[in-house]
């Protein structure tokens, strides 16, 4: 395999890692803090991706529509939050996820119900192309990669650098403790929910441009979410973001070696991985809290 | 034990099955039928071992793909068809199985759905020289004509699936009743106190996910037979709310449940989506609603009520339903 | 007879977890600065009661008031806001984060910023500031679990079983440390350690099986025996 083609894989499997990162945060604060599996947030990403698209046809602006994506996506989510979730928050697992599935499902049922089904472009805002080593790379590419940079460090500070990040880490260890305190632990889920729920609509809005908006984008990409979940732990932010750097290489050098393997083979690592460790790289033996 | 007794619920719903037929057309009795044969696996997982399967998709196709390749390379008999599904079944949940089971309720929900969409994306586009993509495979017309019961012809599929069905709920009554019934729920509530009790609880996980998968590869055959071809739609990511969506619907953990979610879930469907395309608009918000309302389900609902008009007020001498 | 001074008013009490009743028709009384006990033996319900008057459980009947409010149905958080706070029999801290940012929990959730009066019952906590919470020892994680709980002036401590698992030296120093606290909060303390429990209380409560059994309001009868009878 010639050079460029390893340098230009590589950078694709990180941004798709970037993207995976961002999506599975959200996944994993959710279970961390709530001990809930919020599979609504694919439906943020796709609300996220659809608002690109519409405000960027609109105003004609894209990072406009990524950051209307994320507004909407932000609001979505508290509204589900406190419709949905705040009243089931005790109820075990099972039964948190087939509502936020419902959520999911219906969620889709509205997009098609305002979009329609057919796939919508959206421009990518960034057309320019910058050489490393030889190698022609989209500079879009690279702006995803920063973003989820950024992204893992904001959060970084936020959890430990902050007193509700930290009042958000106790939170994942033992909730009751964190109300015993006398910390209105309700609001620390609705902050976590709507930051979640931002990040998967930042996922999208900047997913968009590299794939074709339809109502069944979230679902398509579940699989791999939930793989990079598993991989890394369910509650570790660094577990997420190694298995998403991995996830992200494994596709994209994969598809390389043989292309329809390559979206089996997360698969195979992942069943590889809980062989060994039956809660991931990171993951702790969490009970319900 | 009172033999009567234990089988009197079984011939009753049965029996209103048989009467229903006749005021419905035969493709969604068939429909319903197989739809909840389907169900029941993801029932009894979900309702007695505890696990969430978003997945069932996965076994469905293997069960349906299984009779397939059989039917359209190798042979014409439809029995034997169903014979090779189901025992792919039992063979794929014994391969899978002793993996699955050892995780966590939301760790095997997660993975079981990303089996799901491996598999599709297997029969779509990795296998597609030996299942043709999204064409599918076609066998309909080869099938050859069974004695006693010719499964070619739907009525008589019917009669077919209507004696497999009810087969199939004598055994899961069955079990219920039985030890491994008690151990399975006992699992699911306090794992480590089954263990203390000197039950190996993987054992008996497993033993219930082979079960439960069997019954749907048994299903996705079923479903091979009847249409006459497979294509990777049924295994579909949209799909695999289905049968979650008809069990929450009819009632986790019943007996009855899956029947009625079924017949609920189908005639709504063909009803609704004349009127309104979106049926997952509906299909969403109607599970939301009803785990919001309590998750009891139809069935769920209806059958303590019963149950107390049948016994006059509580006594409580019937075995036979699982609350 | 409620008297709006009374921290804790608890007036038959029922509780229960799902189908089964674990207290039956309790009543407890606390005044200002008392120190109560709760003594008897496990599974007597004696958490279920701290558990109960702090949020976290549901009475189906009965009343909890102090100082003339009603606790019943109020989230946990918010009572501890009242000035009520539980602490925990697991000697459970937030291990990831440092003894620092365990008290800075506190006094954010508190208002209240003056670590003084906690380094002054526990001056060892000064000392492992730094140290991630997990690493402290069972002793340690009992002294920051009160220090956490005392961060704004509560009225009223709710203490479950603290001295279980620790060291009898440890044990002497807690027995000073709730003295002193009893000057300026009540204290509800859940005990099976009977010569601590009678070495401070104002006043005893045995427990058995849900039921209140007997009440000792004299600190001359307030002995081990004597207790020991009732469970």
């Amino acid at each position: 395999m010639n050079m460029q083609l390893l340098i230009s894989g590589i950078i694709f499997g990180l941004s798709l890692g970037g993207i995976f990162f961002l999506m599975s945060i959200g996944l994993s604060l959710c279970f961390g803090l709530m001990r809930i599996i919020s599979l609504d947030q694919l439906l943020y990403y796709s609300l996220g991706a659809y608002l690109t698209y519409t405000v960027g046809l609109l105003i004609g602006d894209v990072w406009l529509g990524v950051i209307g994506g994320v507004v909407v996506a932000a609001i979505v989510s508290l509204l589900v939050e406190r419709v949905v979730f705040r009243r089931i928050y005790e109820r075990d697992l099972p039964f948190t996820m087939i509502t936020s599935f419902g959520v999911l499902i219906g969620g889709v049922g509205a997009i098609k119900y305002f979009w329609g089904l057919i796939p919508r472009p959206v421009p990518v805002p960034i057309a320019a192309q910058v050489d490393i080593i030889g190698t022609d790379i989209p500079v879009y590419r690279l702006v995803i990669i920063g973003v989820a940079v950024l992204v893992y460090l904001g959060i970084w500070l936020f959890l430990n650098r902050t007193i509700i990040g930290k009042a958000i880490r106790a939170g994942t260890e033992d909730c009751e403790h964190v109300e015993g305190l006398g910390i209105n632990v309700y609001r620390l889920f609705t902050i976590t929910f709507i930051i979640a729920g931002g990040l998967s609509g930042l996922a999208g809005g900047l997913y968009a441009p590299l794939i074709m908006v339809d109502p069944q984008m979230g679902l398509e990409v579940l699989a791999f979410i939930f793989m990079v979940v598993i991989i890394g732990g369910l509650g570790s932010i660094k577990g997420t973001l190694i298995s998403s750097l991995l996830v992200g290489q494994v596709v994209s050098l994969g598809s390389l070696i043989y292309a329809p393997l390559a979206q089996m083979a997360p698969f195979a690592v992942m069943l590889l991985i809980l062989l060994v460790k039956p809660t991931g790289l990171f993951g702790s033996a969490l009970q319900k809290r | 034990m009172n033999i009567l007794r234990w089988w009197w619920g079984l011939l009753l719903a049965f029996a209103l099955m048989a009467v229903g037929r006749v005021f419905v057309p035969l493709p969604f009795a068939n429909e319903v039928l197989i739809f909840s044969i389907y169900t029941m696996g993801c029932n009894y997982l979900l309702g007695r071992v505890g696990f969430i399967s978003f997945g069932q998709p996965a076994y469905l196709a293997v069960g349906a793909y299984a009779a397939a390749f059989y039917l359209f390379y190798f042979g014409n008999n439809p029995y034997v068809g169903l014979l090779f599904g189901t025992v792919a079944g039992i063979v794929f949940s014994l391969i899978i199985g002793p993996l699955f089971v050892r995780l966590r309720g939301d760790y095997f929900a997660l993975v079981n759905l990303a089996l799901a969409v491996i598999i599709f994306y297997l029969m779509q586009k990795v296998l597609a020289d030996v299942t043709h993509g999204d064409n599918g495979l076609w066998f309909l017309t080869s099938l050859t004509s069974t004695p006693i019961l010719d499964l070619t012809r739907p009525d008589q599929f019917f009669i077919f699936a209507f004696l497999v069905a009810f087969a199939l709920w004598a055994f899961y009554k069955y079990l219920d009743d039985s030890i491994f019934g008690a151990l399975c729920l006992a699992t699911k509530i306090n794992e480590d106190k089954v263990k203390f009790l000197g039950y190996s609880s993987f054992s008996i996980r497993l033993f219930a996910f082979v079960i439960a998968n069997t019954t749907t590869a048994l299903a996705g055959a079923m479903y091979a037979v009847y249409l006459g071809f497979v294509s990777p739609a049924i295994t579909g990511p949209e799909r695999a709310a289905d049968p979650v969506v008809v069990t929450i619907l009819g009632g986790v953990g019943t007996l009855y449940g899956p029947l009625v979610g079924s017949i609920v879930y189908t005639g709504m469907k063909d009803v609704f989506s004349k009127i309104i395309g979106n049926w997952e608009l509906v299909i969403g918000f109607l599970l939301v609603f009803i785990m919001l309302a309590g998750e009891k389900g139809i069935w769920g609902s209806l059958a303590p009520l019963l149950e107390k008009l049948f016994t006059r007020g509580g006594k409580a001498a019937d075995r036979g339903s699982r609350q | 007879m409620m008297n709006p001074d009374d921290i804790l008013n608890v007036t038959e009490l029922n509780v229960a977890y799902g189908e089964s009743e674990v207290l039956f028709d309790v009543s407890v009384k606390v005044r200002r600065n008392q120190v109560v006990a709760c003594v008897g033996r496990n599974g007597a319900g004696k958490s279920t009661l701290l558990k109960s008057i702090a949020g976290f459980l549901k009475p189906t009947s009965g009343t909890i008031v102090s100082n003339g409010e009603s606790l019943v149905g109020r989230p946990a958080f918010a009572i501890a806001g009242m000035g009520i706070k539980y602490i925990p029999q697991d000697k459970k801290v937030f291990s990831d984060l440092t003894v620092r940012e365990n008290l800075e929990l506190g006094s954010y959730a508190s208002q209240d910023y003056d670590w003084v009066p906690v380094f002054d019952y526990f001056p060892k906590l000064k000392i492992l500031i730094d140290r991630k919470a997990g690493y402290l020892s069972g002793g340690e994680r009992q002294m920051l679990m009160i220090g956490r709980a005392i961060l704004g002036r509560p009225k009223l401590l709710l203490v479950d079983e603290p001295t279980e698992g620790l060291a009898p030296s440890i044990v002497m120093n807690l027995r000073d440390v709730f003295k002193e606290l009893a000057k300026q909060a009540a204290l509800v303390i859940v005990e099976q350690n009977l010569p601590l429990v009678c070495a401070i209380a104002d006043k005893v409560y045995a427990i058995k099986e849900g039921h209140i059994m007997a009440e000792f309001t004299e600190r001359a009868s307030i002995k081990p025996e004597m207790c020991e009878q009732y469970l």
